[in-house]
């Protein structure tokens, strides 16, 4: 699709540039808690993981809480605000491919009909520089859902890291015009591009296009769910997970109506208000993840819900392993 | 800027109370350009705000030939519909939708028509069955089976009265065991064994059914024991929802979302669903 | 356009004492501020503090509590409750670093219609001096830079695999006698992964675990839905587990008769890299004071049901009340800068609440709708909300097991948190958790003496 190019610095020199033309620059940088995307100020904040952030970019597309509209009370009338779009241009940059993927499918989810303006309004100015994987984590699965530590799908410009460097390729015309913006960087290259890592975990969990039913009545539920706590743990700390909840909080004078994260994996998740919750278990909710992840979405969207960056089975707090139980999914055992 | 959460103001210009928790809304659009070119098909739904409280989903229960306002009923449930029960006319609310899929009424056009509905089941029904009333003529036989748990249950009662007395239609109320009253001269019965009593042709019949969870899969039995073929029976299924345009994740039945790839199903949609609801 | 503000105070007062003398002051034509708006409860012990809180996050710029002085209460205990309700509540606020003027308790009798007026007057004097609350609506200011505390951490070494095969003869028989039906231990995964495992035949007795990777609590598996919230089932405890399976005994959650426990004799699991856990490092609790059955180190097992007849203080690690202390002696905006930047990345996965084994109730109080009794939301106001609440919720009940903090994705310091609470509790009410299960929970009792002095 392009000719590579061999980035001459390292990252810095890159994160610098993009900063000093105005873009906002999301990356992987220092700070409290676990490491993750941040807006960097310069080139200094940035500090790249060895395989990947503990906590995805996606919060920065769809944050965890987010106003959808703000409204007034006068008498028994109502007034009805939107909230302000947010307009910055934008680079990520450091994602790595899993990620890219996932944003890739959210925007599948958020751009389809009617389109979600607020994800669209920060979307749409956001350019994605993704850089290769060339170390595999303990959990990732990338390979069994059809990705690879090198994949392109998702990002606008893919970076693999290589001696001396990283050969630059632009994907999308998106991001090759941010690298024409950026031309100084970068130089010709013969380079040839390595080999992605293998990644252990990369049975394809094939078979899933197995009849729902025959998956939905399978007897290992009961057994695979039995120690899930139902938290939302793995739910956010996914890169494509996207429920979420509509809520008011208001005011005698006004409020606004909030979108928040959410989980199926919890109780009350779809629980009616008569007191009918279709998923009463634990192992029927647990179901619901697997099946919604690996089988239902390959129907929906032609691929499955998941980029097999192994943050949930990281993040789980007694050791789910959602890899482990697609390929019992996809054993029939 | 479009934002496809916000909903249209609309004002409450009646309300007509159905039974002790059942409540009908009928609502005119604010802005008069939307009242003009506002559309929907029958089956659709929309989420109805308490600003304050929040959303709830509920189908439109008035049909598309009738212009000027859209109607809901609602039963009294949780916070949303407590909060709803307490506003009067001329409260303003909002109105998202229309949202999700609806009847192909076109493919009814010159067929009879079985109409069943259980309790504020019957609400999605009504849309349907009135737009195919509104239009007569386009159809061969009509049957309604209105059921509710008691004499105080039943909804509409003014217009099922109507339509008993209509010669053009049959209709026939039935009321659960125990639920008579001294003046009821309807049937008693569960509405599945009262249906076969009923025993309806299925010959070039469609059939359009909603009720509570158990009540349809009783009456999807009976359907099929009269020979409906499962694709020409209608049913609208309900589940919890947010968003109502399929973003949520919330609403899914296996791989369809009831708000987007519903609320209308066949029963032979239905049959390759996981029983998830 | 000039500055018109005017402080807005939200007073939560009791029907009989205060609110008679607020009328008092009323009907004595007392004048005084128009600031406060009343709420009316039936007692001082009605008054939970999520409503002063939801007033603070609904734009109170203060908050007055006021009920009858001790020994006056109408219903007779109501205030002495509420007191010791206020000590915990009193001094988080000032931890998280709100201004403590800003939220007043006072006792007001009927007849004390001249002290309601002043101390309203007094009330709306000391909050305007503070400004109105920017708690949620300023931007949030740097945290302060905090270098880590680092307790001593050994390399974790495994145990003696003796007590394994202790453990897992020990649920064979459990099993097969029929003394229980399911044992919640531990076990691997296809990817050798230690998680809770439950074996509910002898067979399945034989893929047990013991080891120093066997971190969870699986007390938590004994309430709700869980699997092990019913019929007879066998739990795996360390010495922090049981101090949890105390707790649950002292609130009537854990029926001795259905449960038993099987101790480990413990020296310390793994947290990520191979070291001792935090908790691990200055843990007292090596030997279960509560279990029926107790493998040793050596695998020898050992009969008993017997606590510890005294109550061990059990202190929370060097390392973590050397952090506790800091953050106490921080000044009050970076206190309040730190526990912004801590709480804000809460995103309500509610993951501290699963595996808490003390986080049992059936409906939480996160889930009420009705009414909506915490703020929705992870914005900064809703992660305030939800953070405090929960600590509030957990006050005095927290045994330290520290999964709260192994749970969060987000790595939110809640054992600061909660081992700041403890130690309010263990000083000022003497009472430590999880340690005799005879004991009343702290906030279901009193002393007549319960300190006061922050009370007008």
């Amino acid at each position: 699709m392009s000719e590579k190019l061999l980035l001459l610095n390292d990252l810095h020199s890159f994160a610098d540039a993009l900063i000093k033309s105005g873009f906002s620059v999301v990356a992987p940088s220092k700070g409290p808690g676990p490491s993750r995307f941040r807006r960097i100020g310069s080139a200094s904040e940035l500090l790249m993981p060895d395989v990947n952030t503990e906590i995805p970019p996606k919060e920065h597309l769809f944050p965890p809480t987010e106003p959808l509209l703000f409204f007034r009370f006068h008498g028994t009338d109502v007034e009805l605000l939107d909230p302000p779009l947010p307009a910055e241009e934008t680079v990520f940059l450091g994602l790595r491919p899993c990620d890219a993927a996932g944003i890739a499918l959210l925007d599948a989810v958020f751009l389809a009909d009617p389109k979600d303006s607020f994800y669209e309004a920060r979307r749409s100015k956001t350019t994605l520089v993704s850089v290769a994987c060339t170390k595999v984590g303990e959990n990732c699965f990338c390979s069994a859902v059809g990705l690879s530590p090198h994949s392109r799908t998702g990002s606008d410009v893919l970076l693999i890291p290589v001696e001396g460097g990283f050969l630059t390729e632009a994907v999308t015309e998106k991001g090759r015009t941010l690298l024409e913006k950026h031309s100084g960087l970068f130089q010709p290259t013969d380079a040839s591009t390595p080999k992605p890592p293998e990644v252990p975990r990369s049975a394809a969990p094939e078979g899933l296009d197995k009849d729902f039913a025959e998956l939905f009545a399978a007897p290992y539920w009961q057994d695979a769910a039995k120690r899930c706590l139902g938290c939302g743990a793995c739910a956010s700390v996914c890169p494509t997970c996207h429920c979420f909840d509509i809520v008011d909080d208001s005011g005698a004078r006004g409020g606004v109506r909030l979108r928040c994260w959410d989980a199926c994996g919890l109780e009350l998740f779809t629980r009616h208000a008569s007191g009918h919750n279709p998923r009463p278990n634990q192992p029927a909710r647990f179901r619901q993840r697997l099946l919604h992840k690996f089988a239902y979405s390959r129907k929906s969207l032609g691929r499955p819900l998941c980029v097999g960056c192994g943050r949930c089975v990281d993040t789980c707090p007694v050791g789910m392993d959602i890899y482990e139980v697609a390929v019992l999914m996809s054993q029939g055992v | 800027m479009e934002n496809a959460y916000k909903p249209h103001l609309v004002t409450i210009e009646s309300i007509r109370d159905e039974t002790p928790d059942v409540r009908t809304l009928r609502l005119a659009f604010r802005d008069p350009e939307v009242a003009e070119s506002f559309t929907f098909r029958a089956g659709q739904f929309a989420e109805y705000s308490v600003f304050g409280e929040g959303e709830c989903v509920f189908c439109i229960a008035s049909p598309p030939t009738r212009h000027g306002y859209v109607e809901c009923s609602f039963k009294l449930m949780g916070k949303v519909t407590s909060a709803l029960r307490d506003m009067e006319v001329g409260d303003v609310i909002g109105f998202r939708g229309p949202y999700g899929n609806w009847f192909p009424i076109e493919e009814f056009f010159g067929h009879n028509m079985l109409f069943i509905g259980g309790g504020i089941g019957m609400a999605p029904v009504r849309s349907i069955l009135l737009n195919c009333l509104d239009l007569r003529d386009q159809f061969r036989e009509i049957t309604i089976l209105n059921g509710a748990r008691s004499v105080a249950d039943i909804v509409y009662k003014e217009e099922v009265a109507e339509w008993q007395k209509r010669p053009d239609i049959t209709c026939v109320c039935t009321v659960d065991p125990g639920g008579e009253d001294p003046s009821w001269t309807g049937e008693i019965g569960f509405i599945p064994t009262v249906l076969e009593k009923m025993a309806p042709s299925a010959e070039d019949t469609y059939a359009v059914l909603c009720g509570p969870p158990i009540m349809i899969k009783l009456t999807l039995q009976v359907l099929e024991k009269l020979g409906f073929p499962p694709e020409r029976v209608y049913t609208t299924l309900e589940n919890k929802m947010k968003c109502g345009f399929g973003k949520c994740g919330r609403c899914n039945v296996g791989p369809v979302y009831v708000c987007k790839d519903g609320p209308v199903f066949t029963a032979a949609q239905l049959q390759q669903l996981p029983p998830d609801f | 356009m000039a500055d018109t503000w005017e402080p807005r105070i939200v007073a939560f007062v009791c029907n009989w004492c205060t609110y008679a003398g607020a009328d008092l002051a009323g009907t004595s034509r007392r004048t005084y501020a128009p600031n406060v708006r009343i709420v009316r409860l039936p007692c001082s012990g009605r008054i939970d503090p999520r409503f002063i809180l939801r007033a603070l996050e609904m734009g109170a710029d203060g908050v007055l509590v006021s009920g009858c002085h001790p020994g006056d209460c109408h219903y007779t205990k109501g205030n002495y409750y509420a007191r010791r309700r206020y000590i915990v509540f009193n001094s988080l606020l000032d931890f998280l670093g709100i201004e403590p003027d800003r939220v007043r308790f006072a006792w007001v009798s009927a007849a004390e219609g001249g002290k309601w007026a002043e101390l309203v007057d007094l009330t709306v004097q000391a909050v305007r001096a503070l400004g109105p609350l920017k708690l949620f609506s300023q931007e949030a200011s740097l945290p302060p830079e905090l270098e880590p505390i680092e307790p001593q951490k050994p390399q974790s070494t495994a145990p003696d695999p003796r007590q394994e095969l202790a453990l897992r003869q020990t649920a064979r028989e459990m099993l097969a006698s029929g003394e229980v039906e399911l044992v919640v231990g531990y076990g691997r995964t296809s990817f050798g992964k230690v998680v809770p495992f439950f074996a509910s035949s002898p067979e399945q007795a034989e893929e047990l675990v013991w080891n120093d990777m066997c971190v969870h609590n699986l007390t938590t598996y004994l309430t709700g839905e869980r699997p092990a919230a019913t019929g007879k089932v066998a739990v795996v405890v360390k010495g922090c587990d049981a101090r949890a399976a105390v707790g649950l005994i002292q609130e009537g959650q854990l029926d001795r008769e259905r449960v038993k426990l099987i101790g480990m004799e413990c020296h310390g699991v793994q947290s990520e890299c191979g070291q001792v856990a935090d908790k691990c490092t200055a843990c007292e609790v090596t030997t279960p004071h509560l279990c029926d059955v107790l493998i040793a180190s050596d695998g020898s097992v050992w009969k008993t049901n017997e606590a510890a007849s005294t109550p061990t203080r059990f202190p929370a690690s060097d390392a973590l009340r050397s952090e506790v202390q800091r953050i106490a002696s921080l000044p009050r905006e970076q206190r309040l800068a730190f526990w912004r930047s801590e709480l804000s990345r809460c995103v309500r996965c509610y993951a501290c609440r699963a595996v808490c084994p003390l986080c049992y109730c059936q409906t939480c109080a996160a889930d009420r709708t009705r009414p909506q009794y915490v703020t929705p939301g992870c914005d900064w106001r809703g992660a305030f909300s939800w953070g405090v609440t929960r600590a509030l919720h957990v006050a005095g009940r927290c045994v330290g097991c520290g999964e709260c903090v192994r749970a969060c994705p987000q790595g939110i310091r809640l054992d600061i948190l909660q081992a700041f609470l403890a130690d309010v509790v263990a000083r000022e009410l003497g009472y430590v958790a999880g340690t005799n299960p005879e004991a009343l929970p702290p906030l279901s009792t009193f002393r007549p003496d319960d300190r006061q002095d922050f009370i007008l």
